[in-house]
């Protein structure tokens, strides 16, 4: 009974592979259902083999799959809730699964990343980029818009033409 | 006596939340939040819902225990031998459940958690498998307060919020379910349905990934252009 603690948030952006207790944590959950633990076992080894995960600046890429292969791409900016499910195994491993839900008709998340050793900075990474995460706060201003940008270079400029207009009636008074 | 009981069992109740922390890796402690997440409220189910599952304890109690014991009485007066050999067998089966779920129930309500910060609501329940799902006020379609009349009696209710996309039916009792977040034993359940309405109602958007307000710019762009307009203002 081991409990992997992480001990420095690791940076999501670097999980490309899910964590290597995944194949123990499948290996206990297919051992468990008793006889027919073979059958069980090897689509999960495959799984587990062929599952990678990309998070970049727009949004999560996860493909798996050996003979049958599926790719899911999502956008942040979609994701509607956060789920973070932790099954008593799961905790004794120290991983986690966090699914991900978009507006699509589906009872089941759109995403299930398995195989995460540090649940709470995932979360809080997709968080900060999920729906309704504007930075309100006007002391980061995103650069990513080019209207944004602009317009913070008008304000800017006026600010600079205003200096120069009162340092010109300072010194014509 | 019954208050040394009572710490008794409440020591029992620390020693048996020890080893969920230490064996089962439960944590104790309510879901953390980012930081900044500005006014922050961490509930718990009110203490009526703890009353409330305890009626249903009991009710369910009297019911089973009156069928086994009973039928094991009657047993003992049909055939005593036998009776007799199945004293134990009867009696376990009808108080052992009951210990179980009487704890069961307090450590469901010890589990049960719910934050409500100013973007989210995070809610947090389970022991065997624990599921924690958070939902933005962005994303929030409707809020619904359900209340039965034994609820009523208790002053509790269930708050339902429901995002976009349904899947499943309105009627499903677990906490987690897609795109349903259920707050369930709620006190002041009218005012916690303001609270996130007010705060849904903050968006201007229907919350279907339409980002932009209608005329195309968020509120970054309006804050910049509101500075530039303050900007002029005194420079006219």
């Amino acid at each position: 009974m081991m409990h992997r603690q992480a001990d420095t948030p690791r940076d999501p952006r670097s999980i490309d592979r899910p964590d290597p207790v995944l194949i123990r944590y499948y290996l206990i959950t297919s051992l468990l259902t008793g006889p027919v633990f073979p059958f069980v076992f090897l689509p999960l080894y495959i799984r587990y083999k062929t599952l990678r995960y990309r998070f970049d600046d727009e949004g999560v890429w996860m493909a798996w799959g050996l003979f049958f292969r599926r790719q899911i791409n999502l956008s942040y900016r979609r994701i509607q809730d956060i789920h973070v499910t932790q099954s008593l195994i799961q905790r004794w491993l120290g991983i986690a699964t966090v699914s991900i839900q978009t507006a699509a008709g589906s009872a089941a998340p759109e995403m299930s990343i398995e195989g995460i050793l540090d649940p709470e900075s995932l979360r809080d990474f997709l968080y900060a980029r999920m729906r309704g995460a504007r930075s309100e706060d006007g002391h980061t201003e995103p650069t990513s818009d080019p209207i944004l940008q602009l317009l913070i270079e008008i304000r800017d400029g006026i600010a600079v033409l205003n200096e120069r207009v009162r340092a010109l009636e300072e010194a014509g008074r | 006596m019954s208050r040394t009981a009572g710490k008794a069992a409440a020591w029992v109740y620390r020693g048996l939340w020890g080893v969920l922390v230490e064996l089962l890796k439960v944590p104790d402690q309510p879901p953390n939040t980012p930081p900044g997440s500005g006014d922050v409220r961490s509930l718990k189910p009110s203490p009526g819902f703890l009353r409330y599952l305890k009626f249903w304890f009991w009710l369910w109690l009297v019911v089973f225990d009156l069928a086994i014991i009973g039928a094991w009485v009657a047993l003992l007066i049909w055939i005593p031998w036998l009776g007799l050999a199945l004293a134990p067998l009867a009696w376990g089966v009808a108080i052992i459940p009951d210990i179980i779920a009487y704890v069961a129930i307090h450590v469901r309500w010890d589990t049960t958690w719910y934050v409500i910060t100013d973007r989210a609501v995070r809610i947090r329940r389970g022991v065997w498998i624990i599921r924690e799902s958070t939902i933005t006020f962005e994303n929030i379609q409707n809020v619904e307060v359900r209340q039965g009349p034994l609820q009523r009696y208790f002053k509790i209710a269930d708050v339902h919020i429901q995002t976009a996309g349904g899947g499943t039916s309105p009627d499903a009792t677990a906490n987690t379910q897609a795109h349903h977040g259920l707050l369930q034993g709620i006190a002041d359940a009218h005012e916690l349905r303001e609270l996130i309405m007010s705060r849904a109602a903050l968006s201007k958007t229907a919350g279907l990934g339409d980002e932009a307000t209608p005329a195309g710019l968020s509120s970054a762009h309006r804050r910049v252009l509101e500075e530039i307009r303050d900007l002029l203002v005194p420079a006219a």
